[in-house]
């Protein structure tokens, strides 16, 4: 996982602000594999087009 | 992150070529207006992020980086205009050359160029906030509260955070935009199962009754549940497959049934009342240019953000600013709020109409399934209209244009007789057919109910998953709106109080109690501050200009403290407290150094007394600063260096120009002599308008290091430091032979450098004046730093005359004093 950490210093405000966001999306129960998908397109590709963020919400998840 | 250690400009703005060497400690840069300071200030923001943003974005018109940022004379070579810059970053114990040429300003040669050392440079260009100007400080403080948003969100990085918001808002209402029309559908394709089952209502075990009925007649196995997976037709479909297809008689005349009644419907006086309603409101949009337009304008605006995805246009591939253009566009479409609020209105009532409409083209589609493949020129009739109510729903969901809108709507209620009469004319068809033997009316009625059963299953099944998918939008961007806005506010409040504590530092004189409120609010950030106790006012309101700068500077600190943390090591303030006044310039420099200990501060100031301000409150060490004195567009910035000073005066002299020489010398001398006065703490008359003469200062700085001499000698006495003694008097002798030399305490009769006689002196005349003047200023230097004495500390009782290197110090302090 890549954080976008200011080198010697506290993360941006972004992601404070993805962090917190995963975190409480988590502990509302939704499922790991969008949580993932979100982390990923937040965080690691930091891709905040609407197109990008509709793939990380809307992919189809598996039943189980 | 980094500190700048030193910095080496070529022919960039207006510098020919200009070394500094801040040693990566605070530096000030000083000199008069159009002196070359803010070209330094330029150099660092491009050697660091690539980019000067006093050359570009809002309001630089036809100005570039790379027309107008190299030097006028090779304006055509760019890659002639060159920064380098030495840095260290202490994180990871680096050193580190980086040099950008105007050629390829993106584009840093970075020495050593690993991984771990390009990522902290990445880190350094994406803030280029740590340049501040004055103009921009500004910007923080006067700003409306929309701007201010803008700022400050710009400086904490919070576009992403609400681009994200943004983008999730609009799924989840997308989501749930998509659930009516498939509802509709899936109503639709219930109503039309139950019509096939000759049910009223859905439930499994009526279903599965109506079923096996039929199945007994042919003789089938009883179904006994209704899965996902149930055919209702098992066990006939290899039996009927060589049979030809036949119109269900008793299925069609039901289908047919339904088509009057949805027909009726659309007829019936409620929805000429709706379609008249609707159409008032069509035609009061339609009448008001501003709105009609607005909508056109608003719809355009809206469809264009979603294609603001590339770095370029998709037409012409012009490189555009993603984020400026986003904002530019959010920011007509805001404006076009009360026209989005009509057509929301307008819309929701046209809904029921689209319903129906819709109703009536599944009806219709039915009916026409029953005469495939051969369908009769009056079934072509019913068929036109149904794809004309599938048009007419398309025209009310896009709303626009209106005209074509109103047309639609007015002739929602209208069936043409065409329509009725093709219907009726199927209707006697299929009553004249034979009745189906019983078997043949089960086969008809198991086959029907399957289709439609699958109609149906696949309907509930895009709705379930559509709901789901709404759910889950909707989850998404209300905990993230939800965290957002616990995070903002988090940050918000610290920074409220940050700020104050910092501001209330610099202003504990009279605002040590000072509170300051962000109030955000709908993308606006409100910035009020409180005013001796009298309430809260925006900070324009009441606080002089000298204030308004301090909290400038304060909410840019206390920002940046917030966005950088531990990693905000260096910024620089470019001439940014001008009007910050001199009883509180103390406790700026102490704020800067107590508060912000491990940041590197360059700061350029015009006045000079700031910068020894700087000096005397210790935020600058002695050498940690460059005077320029002029500059001219051949040589750019002239600086005050002694060595370049003699040089240039012995020039003068080489080429017999002894005006140039003299007037070079007197404006140096007055230089100097305000220093020498003011480190050694010598008694000059006071001048209100601070416009001292060469002739009051030199003298007095004199008279203070004699006196100093005479005073350390009497101490080492009291001591009974001997040789402490013959040292400090053969300085004492020395500095009186060159004082007298130079005859500069007999200013006011000594011709030698009085502008008024310099026509009248020569060559040889003048060159051992300035001899004399040169060899004077050494004496006020220590031998082995050569750096100006200065007497210690700055206030109360001097202790000591000392030197920047420590090997001169005087002691002033008698025995038992």
């Amino acid at each position: 996982m890549t954080k976008a950490l200011i080198p010697d210093g506290m993360p941006d405000v972004p992601t404070q602000v993805f962090e917190k966001f995963l975190q409480d999306l988590g502990d509302s129960g939704a499922s790991v594999e969008l949580a993932a998908r979100l982390r990923k397109t937040l965080l690691v590709d930091k891709a905040f087009t609407e197109r990008a963020l509709k793939e990380a919400v809307l992919a189809k998840e598996s039943l189980l | 992150m980094i500190r700048v250690e030193s910095i080496t400009i070529s022919e960039f703005r207006g510098i020919r070529n200009l070394a500094l060497d801040f040693k990566g400690r605070n530096y000030a840069i000083c000199g008069p207006n159009g002196t070359g300071k803010s070209g330094v200030v330029d150099a660092l923001e491009f050697v660091l992020t690539g980019n000067v943003s006093r050359l570009s974005g809002e309001g630089r018109g036809d100005i570039s980086l790379k027309q107008h940022g190299p030097h006028v004379d090779i304006r055509n070579n760019p890659d002639k205009a060159r920064v380098t810059a030495k840095i260290t970053i202490p994180s990871l114990s680096k050193t580190v050359i980086i040099e950008r040429s105007l050629k390829t300003p993106t584009t840093a040669h970075v020495t050593p160029n690993d991984p771990a050392v390009v990522e902290v440079l990445q880190q350094v260009e994406a803030h280029p906030e740590i340049v501040l100007s004055r103009r921009e400080l500004i910007r923080y403080v006067l700003a409306t509260p929309g701007k201010r948003a803008e700022e400050v969100q710009a400086l904490l990085q919070l576009d992403q955070v609400e681009q994200v918001r943004v983008g999730l808002q609009k799924i989840a209402n997308s989501c749930e935009k998509q659930l009516a029309p498939l509802s509709t559908t899936a109503t639709h394709a219930c109503e039309n199962l139950l019509r096939a089952l000759g049910l009223s209502k859905m439930t499994k075990e009526d279903a599965l009754v109506a079923t096996n009925a039929q199945r007994a007649t042919l003789g089938l196995t009883m179904l006994g549940d209704l899965t996902e997976s149930t055919s209702l037709k098992d066990g006939i479909v290899a039996l009927e497959q060589d049979k030809p297809q036949r119109i269900p008689k008793t299925q069609a005349l039901a289908d047919i049934r339904a088509v009057h009644e949805v027909l009726a419907e659309i007829a019936n006086a409620s929805t000429s009342t709706l379609v008249a309603d609707v159409a008032l409101d069509l035609n009061a949009l339609a009448c008001d240019p501003m709105v009609s337009a607005g909508m056109k304008r608003e719809a355009f605006y809206t469809t264009g953000m979603e294609f603001i995805e590339a770095a370029a246009c998709p037409f012409c591939d012009t490189p555009w600013d993603l984020g400026e253009l986003k904002k530019h566009i959010q920011a007509k479409i805001d404006y076009l709020e009360e026209v989005s609020r009509k057509r929301l209105a307008v819309a929701t009532k046209i809904a029921p109409l689209i319903a129906t409409l819709q109703k009536v083209q599944t009806a219709i589609n039915i009916l026409v399934g029953y005469a495939t493949p051969t369908p009769s020129a009056a079934m072509e009739v019913a068929h036109n209209y149904s794809v004309s109510c599938g048009t007419a729903v398309e025209q009310l969901i896009a709303l626009l244009p209106l005209a074509g809108t109103i047309t639609v709507v007015t002739n929602v209620p209208i069936v043409p007789q065409a329509v009725l009469d093709a219907i009726d004319e199927l209707d006697k068809v299929v009553s004249a057919l034979p009745e189906p033997t019983e078997q043949d009316a089960a086969r008809e009625w198991l086959t029907v109910a399957q289709e439609r059963l699958e109609v149906w299953r696949d309907a509930m099944q895009k709705q379930e998953v559509a709901k789901e998918q709404a759910q889950r939008a909707r989850c998404v961007s209300g905990i993230y709106a939800k965290t957002s806005d616990t995070v903002l506010a988090g940050i918000y409040a610290a920074v409220e109080k940050d700020f104050a504590s910092l501001y209330g530092f610099i202003n504990r004189d009279d605002e040590d109690n000072f509170k300051a409120q962000l109030i955000p609010s709908m993308g606006k950030l409100g910035f009020d501050v409180d005013f001796y106790g009298r309430g809260f006012f925006p900070p324009g309101a009441y606080h002089s200009e000298g204030h308004q700068d301090g909290m400038g500077l304060c909410l840019y600190l206390t920002l940046m403290r917030h966005l950088q943390g531990t990693g905000f090591t260096f910024a620089v303030l470019d001439d940014v407290l001008m009007s910050v006044d001199v009883g509180h310039r103390r406790e700026v420099c102490t704020l800067l150094k107590r508060e912000f200990p491990n940041t590197q501060f360059i700061m350029t100031t015009h006045d000079p007394v700031w910068l020894r301000h700087m000096r005397t409150e210790k935020l600058i060490e002695g050498l940690s600063a460059v005077q320029f004195r002029s500059w001219n567009v051949d040589h750019g910035p002239v600086r005050w260096d002694d060595r370049d000073v003699w040089i240039e005066i012995d020039d003068n002299l080489k080429q017999n120009d002894v005006r140039a020489a003299a007037a070079l010398l007197r404006h140096y001398l007055e230089y100097v002599s305000a220093e020498l006065c003011h480190r050694l703490r010598a008694p000059v008359e006071f001048r209100g308008d601070a416009r001292y003469q060469l002739g009051e200062l030199l003298p007095a700085a004199i008279a203070r290091l004699r006196k100093l001499y005479n005073s350390a000698k009497d101490v080492a006495s009291s001591w009974n430091q001997r040789e402490i003694v013959d040292l400090v008097a053969a300085r004492a002798s020395e500095f009186a032979r060159l004082a007298d030399a130079s005859n500069a305490e007999q200013w006011q009769v000594n011709v030698a450098v009085h502008y008024n006689s310099w026509d009248n002196l020569g060559k040889e005349d003048f060159a051992p004046v300035v001899d004399a003047f040169r060899d004077l200023l050494g004496g006020f230097t220590c031998p082995d730093c050569n750096e100006y004495l200065r007497v210690a500390p700055d206030r109360e009782t001097p202790e000591s005359v000392r030197c920047e290197c420590g090997k001169t110090n005087v002691n002033l302090r008698k025995k038992g004093s």
